[in-house]
């Protein structure tokens, strides 16, 4: 809403400079987003909450003003004739058919207006709001909206066929040409004002060209009318439109000042545009019981936390037009004017106190919270503990929308099975929710790639979404770990490649951290990977870690090997153990013997681990791989793989005998069951 | 045997004196020549094949050798020792060896920077569902269906058969979820994504963050709230924040404020490229529970009161870091990520 300084000053004495008063509105809920110098005049940006409608045209905005500063409100005097002959006349009939969506409708018959235009004196306040002069009928119709929040409109009584005008239903289907020269395709939901033939206005919402004030309009019809706030709200967004009148509808306009605005505005035509004022036309409007509203002074200090007196609380409402009166128990019974429809609960009235009595002057407290305990959960600490462990292993964090376009699932080679699709997306790029953090990961490698940083190392934790069936949905915790590129350039360390082991490193770090030891990989098959593993842990799968198929790293212009790992958070966090026991040093030294062999290519590193410790006896207390190598001078299916063994006794230092019997041990074990040779 | 001592010595020396520079590569040459199982003592042993006539002198010719490779080891490492006083000959201006760690995303170190603030306070961080009912994401928060008040909550719907499901449009559907199943008194914090249908532009995203928070006891002020939201906004902007609460409107809160800080940037003073020239800046939306709510959950108002608040994530990254388009947090450049 926008407020003129100047003309704003017409209700009300300010005596506040434009800075101080926005500062002065904006403490007291009217929220001032910008004043602008105009000319002679400043212009103030008010925003509106959506539970004042009271706010939304100057006489409101300048009752407010009054009663923070304490000044005078000046509403603009009508018409002392009051609103003339009420009977229904013969030259029109007008019937509500729907009393419920229309509950009162006002019309004012004038004949023999002088359509012109608005004088300057007039025309700059339609301005200032940034609206077109049209002729003096249309902009007294506007002026009235924002000086008395009443949308008015104006019809040309003689465009009006068959003398009646009847406030009903639309047709389905039934059309209508708005002023602002489009069609609109109306429905039976919708509520319009008809004439005998055809609906010449959309209620609350836009009239109709067929009944436009125009320059050879000689008789008007004026409405001033409460429209259903829920069904202007429905038409209106159905319709895609949003109107300065739907606007106020919406938000509900004061009936109680309906009388007033359609004499505001006929006295205005018939002084600007010399108009004969006749009959007019009241039909509904039963009075309305008001509701007491009871404020506790002791339920006033509870919720805010400072003494106010039953004294100043009643001038404080008082002075918002709420009648209040302090009842022989010391609250203060209130009645609520018209205009502040908001009012209806005791602690609407609280609000107001302490509103008005000023936020800043209540004091600072501290609550005495109570102890939880647990204030993170284990899931979120085992997370925390994940996200450092992937920060120091290098990896950078990212998070990625969860909104995308199946072209992007597509090209990452995930099933576009089983997706959850949103009904009403902005854009196709926003219309799935991800079934895996791996779309994510690609487009981010993509991206960093386009800008030449090449070598990435990156994780993310965040949700994937599926379909379970028909109306049912899971969002499920998951890490993705991505690398690719080099290990970073160094004058005295050569990069390398980054590879497989360089990623299944980062996870199994990630398993050591949370404690978890009975995890295993195997080597798997996927479509996204050209070749993977699958993550184990007591032999349920709980990931994937693998190198990205070439086709879907060319989707995403990634030029170096890319790998990426997808493991779910819930096996993690269940298998997961927080609880750090340390072990004992060792009080004797270890001796450490390698073994170097040539074996089969295709027996595996686990196979041979496992070979190894069952030939042996407790005092092995390591094996590690150092070496491993295949290719010249050595037989085309043969590897040499070198294993350092680390021997230990915990309660003595170990002869070289004892260590010699069980190393040879191993040695005819790998020998006899894997057909080792000893190198 | 002479012989056999002569190339054994000239083999020390030369090995000696080939050796790099560190003591442990001099411990092991001490060793394979005089260690207990080294080759001095493998002659010392053979010395019974020797004529009892030259058993003296070779074994006055085994302890000179012996002491030579000694002294000699003895000698290269005090030069060691020497020469480690000083990098000799080391461009010391040449970089270091990087230790690159990794960097948590902004947003995650804003939510937990906040999260450690309320944790200090007292508050237990709670979380929820991103896909939602409408009773969750309004109903329960006395947001009726058909009312401008949902206007400032425009939502994602999902496809569905018959329910109907949405994608939370803020974390207050938590709140109303956690009231169900709890009773008072509790001080929560709930950070999470939500999803609003807003064109993407630098300072609109159609995902983002927020941190929701909510107090409830049978005490509960609005001088609570100043309390505690001043301390927060101190903590995380500095001890010379100033504070402003402006009276604000929304359907789960009453009486509800609007939280401003002094511009971090000019510190109040305008003319900022932040704030421009307003001075202030708005971080949270808070309030009293409005009783409704707490009638959605089968709380009696009469009994207990409590206030919330929210705040989006990335604007208070934005502000904190001087982030100046929001996209930047999606993107994820790397550039950007090893900044934080």
């Amino acid at each position: 809403m926008l407020i003129s300084y100047n003309w704003l000053k017409e209700y009300v004495d300010v005596k506040l400079p434009p800075e101080k008063l926005a500062d002065t509105l904006t403490m007291a809920g009217l929220s001032v987003a910008s004043v602008k110098q105009a000319g002679g005049d400043y212009i103030i940006e008010i925003e509106v909450t959506a539970n004042r409608p009271d706010w939304l045209y100057y006489i409101g905005v300048a009752r407010e003003i009054a009663a923070i500063t304490g000044k005078r409100l000046k509403v603009p005097a009508i018409d002392k004739k009051g609103p003339g002959a009420r009977a229904q006349g013969a030259e029109i009939k007008i019937k509500v058919e729907d009393k419920s969506l229309c509950p009162r409708y006002t019309a004012r018959i004038m004949r023999n207006v002088k359509i012109g235009a608005s004088p300057d004196s007039f025309a700059w306040k339609l301005a200032a709001m940034g609206l077109k002069a049209v002729n003096n009928v249309v902009d007294i119709t506007n002026f009235c909206l924002f000086e008395t929040g009443e949308p008015l409109h104006a019809f040309d009584l003689d465009k009006i066929s068959g003398g009646e005008v009847i406030i009903r239903k639309a047709r389905k289907g039934e059309k209508i040409i708005t002023i602002d020269g489009t069609e609109k395709i109306l429905d039976e939901t919708m509520l319009v004002i008809a004439d005998r033939d055809k609906p010449i206005a959309i209620a609350g919402v836009m009239g109709g060209i067929n009944t436009e004030v125009t320059a050879s309009t000689k008789n008007i019809l004026l409405e001033a009318a409460y429209f259903d706030p829920v069904s202007v709200r429905r038409t209106a967004r159905k319709l895609g439109i949003s109107t300065e009148s739907s606007y106020r509808f919406e938000r509900r306009v004061d009936e109680e000042n309906i009388i007033y605005s359609s004499e505001r505005a006929s006295s205005l035509i018939k002084e600007m545009a010399l108009a004969d004022k006749g009959k007019f036309f009241d039909i509904g409007g039963k009075a309305v019981r008001k509701q007491k509203i009871i404020l506790r002074i002791s339920r006033l200090v509870k919720i805010i936390g400072q003494e106010i007196s039953a004294p100043k609380a009643k001038a404080i409402l008082s002075s918002l037009g709420v009648k209040a009166n302090i009842s022989s128990k010391g609250n203060i019974e209130c009645i609520a004017p018209s205009f502040r429809y908001d009012l209806k609960n005791e602690i609407d009235l609280i609000e107001e106190v302490a509103r008005i009595y000023g936020y800043a002057n209540i004091p600072l407290t501290i609550p005495g919270i109570v102890e939880q305990p647990l204030r993170k959960s284990p899931a979120m600490l085992i997370e925390s503990n994940i996200r450092r462990s992937m920060a120091a292993s290098g990896a950078d964090e990212i998070i990625t929308y969860t909104l995308v376009g199946k072209g992007l699932i597509n090209r990452a080679g995930i099933s576009d099975e089983e997706l959850v699709q949103i009904r009403n997306p902005l854009t196709s790029e926003q219309e799935f929710m991800p079934p895996s953090l791996i779309t994510g990961m690609l487009g981010v490698m993509m991206w960093n790639i386009n800008r030449k940083n090449k070598d990435l190392k990156l994780f993310e934790i965040g949700n994937v979404y599926r379909k379970k069936g028909a109306d049912k949905f899971s969002e499920e915790k998951y890490i993705s770990i991505g690398i690719t590129g080099h290990t970073p350039e160094e004058w005295s360390i050569k990069p390398r490649p980054y590879d497989f082991f360089d990623l299944k490193g980062m996870v199994e770090s990630v398993l050591r951290n949370l404690n978890i030891t009975s995890y295993e990989f195997s080597a798997a098959e996927s479509g996204i990977f050209s070749q993977c593993a699958v993550v184990k842990i007591k032999g349920d799968a709980i990931g994937l870690v693998g190198e990205i198929a070439g086709e879907t790293a060319g989707n995403f212009d990634i030029k170096n090997r890319a790998y990426i790992a997808e493991i779910a958070m819930g096996p993690l966090i269940r298998n997961a153990s927080l609880d750090n026991r340390v072990r004992e040093l060792p009080k004797y030294p270890s001796v450490s013997r390698d073994i170097s062999i040539l074996i089969d290519k295709n027996i595996s590193n686990s196979s041979i681990i496992s070979a190894i410790r069952s030939a042996s006896s407790p005092i092995l207390k390591a094996i590690s791989v150092i070496d491993r190598y295949a290719g010249e001078n050595i037989p085309k299916e043969k590897v040499s793989l070198t294993y350092r063994l680390e021997y230990q006794d915990q309660s003595k230092t170990l002869e070289d005998k004892e260590v010699t019997e069980v190393h040879s041990k191993i040695v005819c074990a790998l020998e006899e069951k894997l057909g080792a040779k000893l190198r | 045997m002479r012989e056999e001592l002569k190339k054994l010595e000239t083999e020390a020396l030369k090995e000696i004196e080939a050796s790099s520079n560190d003591r442990e590569a001099l411990e092991a040459i001490r060793v394979k020549y005089l260690g207990r199982k080294g080759a001095l003592t493998d002659i010392f042993k053979k010395i019974g094949t020797v004529s009892p006539s030259e058993k003296p002198e070779i074994g006055r010719l085994i302890n000179i050798v012996k002491e030579n490779v000694s002294k000699t080891l003895d000698a290269k490492s005090e030069a060691i020792s020497k020469r480690s006083v000083k990098l000799d000959g080391v461009d010391v201006t040449l970089p270091g060896v990087a230790h690159k760690t990794g960097h948590l995303h902004p947003v995650t170190r804003t939510i937990n920077e906040i999260s450690d603030i309320f944790i200090s306070l007292g508050f237990r961080v709670i979380e929820g569902p991103e896909i939602e009912t409408e009773y969750y994401n309004f109903e329960a928060l006395n947001i009726p269906l058909e009312h401008p008040s949902r206007d400032a909550f425009d939502t994602f719907y999902l496809k569905t058969e018959k329910e109907k499901y949405l994608l939370r449009s803020h974390t207050s559907p938590v709140q109303a979820r956690f009231m169900e199943e709890n009773s008072p008194p509790f001080a929560i914090i709930v950070p999470g994504r939500v999803y609003r249908p807003d064109a993407t532009d630098a300072s609109h995203s159609f995902m983002f963050h927020q941190i929701e928070g909510l107090v409830v006891g049978k005490d509960i002020k609005f001088s609570d709230l100043k309390g505690v939201l001043t301390i927060f906004s101190k903590q995380m902007f500095g001890s010379d924040t100033k504070m402003r609460f402006r009276p604000s409107f929304f359907p789960f809160t009453e009486p509800s404020a609007e939280v401003d800080v002094s511009c971090i940037i000019c510190k109040g003073e305008g003319h900022c490229s932040v704030c421009g020239d307003k001075r202030w800046l708005e971080i949270l939306g808070a309030g009293m529970v409005n009783p409704k709510v707490f009638k959605a959950v089968g709380y009696d108002p009469e009994k207990y009161t409590g206030f919330a608040f929210g705040m989006g994530v990335e604007r208070i990254a934005m502000l904190k870091y001087g982030v100046n388009d929001i996209r930047l947090f999606y993107e994820n450049d790397v550039r950007f990520l090893e900044q934080f």
